[in-house]
């Protein structure tokens, strides 16, 4: 069982990260999106924008304090993804320079499973650029 | 053709990927997730699946694949605004030949500047997200 007093609460928001073109490039090539076209008139190309589910990337592991708390009762060995969702308010392009801060939205248990949900803001120097909720199922574990 | 000429129920695309072992090994590399479920057969079946499984953001990840290839053609001036799935059913990728994921996608709501895709994503004949929706915004 998680510990329901955590609802509500952020995380400390997470240090500045610059997300490389060589991360963004790769991660596209793994899920075969289309390199962009090189510009024709000899001008260098504008950076490449992030691919659309490349945040998680990000903001799962902005998370993982949750796991090393041991007040939070998190086993990461026993959760499932059961829900994403992505806004994206503006576009990034690779060589944006990003923080994530992660709230922790609601907590339902049912027959002794939680549902947490997470809504993470991913900032850039301009303010929120995209939100991203996840729902975790965490099936309920050995009695103790 | 643009967004506004789109109405609701109109089926916008459909397609088709191959889902191997290979991939999954280099989504994990490239996402930084590297649960053994999706890479190690003996892991999978430890956790009580019944081989290995696509990591649920890789098959969101082709998905929004599909996605940007229609919208790159059919309206390029559109952002994708909103994107969501909710992970019904397991993509089972077995060693020998892969699996297989269908995606299609019809209008659920065109307003204005922007249009909501419903997306049936199916795997071995099973919805895998269901639902998954799309919002595309005319810039």
């Amino acid at each position: 069982m998680l510990n329901p007093s955590y609802v509500g609460r952020s995380l400390p928001t997470t240090e500045p990260v610059s997300i490389t073109a060589d991360s963004v490039t790769r991660f596209a090539r793994a899920l075969g999106l289309r390199d962009p076209a090189e510009p024709t008139d000899g001008s260098q190309a504008p950076p490449r924008p992030v691919p659309p589910t490349y945040l998680i990337s990000l903001t799962l592991p902005a998370a993982e304090r949750l796991i090393d708390d041991p007040d939070f009762g998190l086993d990461w060995s026993r959760v499932l993804h059961r829900e994403q969702r992505f806004a994206y308010h503006r576009e990034l392009r690779a060589g944006a320079v990003v923080s994530c801060e992660v709230t922790i939205e609601s907590i339902k248990t049912v027959a002794g499973n939680d549902l947490l949900s997470l809504r993470t803001g991913v900032t850039d120097a301009e303010g929120l650029a995209a939100e991203v909720w996840t729902t975790l199922f965490v099936a309920a574990g050995e009695p103790s | 053709m643009s967004l506004h000429e789109l109405e609701a129920g109109a089926a916008v695309f459909s397609a088709s990927f191959t889902v191997e072992r290979s991939d999954l090994a280099a989504y994990a590399e490239a996402s930084g997730d590297r649960n053994p479920i999706h890479l190690d057969e003996a892991a999978a079946k430890a956790a009580g699946l019944p081989d290995v499984i696509a990591h649920g953001m890789y098959t969101m990840g082709l998905v929004s694949r599909a996605v940007l290839e229609w919208a790159a053609e059919a309206a390029p001036e559109a952002r994708l605004t909103e994107f969501s799935a909710r992970f019904a059913k397991p993509v089972v990728v077995p060693a020998d030949g892969g699996a297989q994921v269908e995606v299609e996608a019809k209008v659920r709501k065109a307003e204005g500047d922007s249009v909501e895709l419903a997306i049936t994503v199916t795997s071995g004949g099973e919805r895998v997200l269901a639902p998954s929706r799309a919002t595309l915004t005319a810039n």
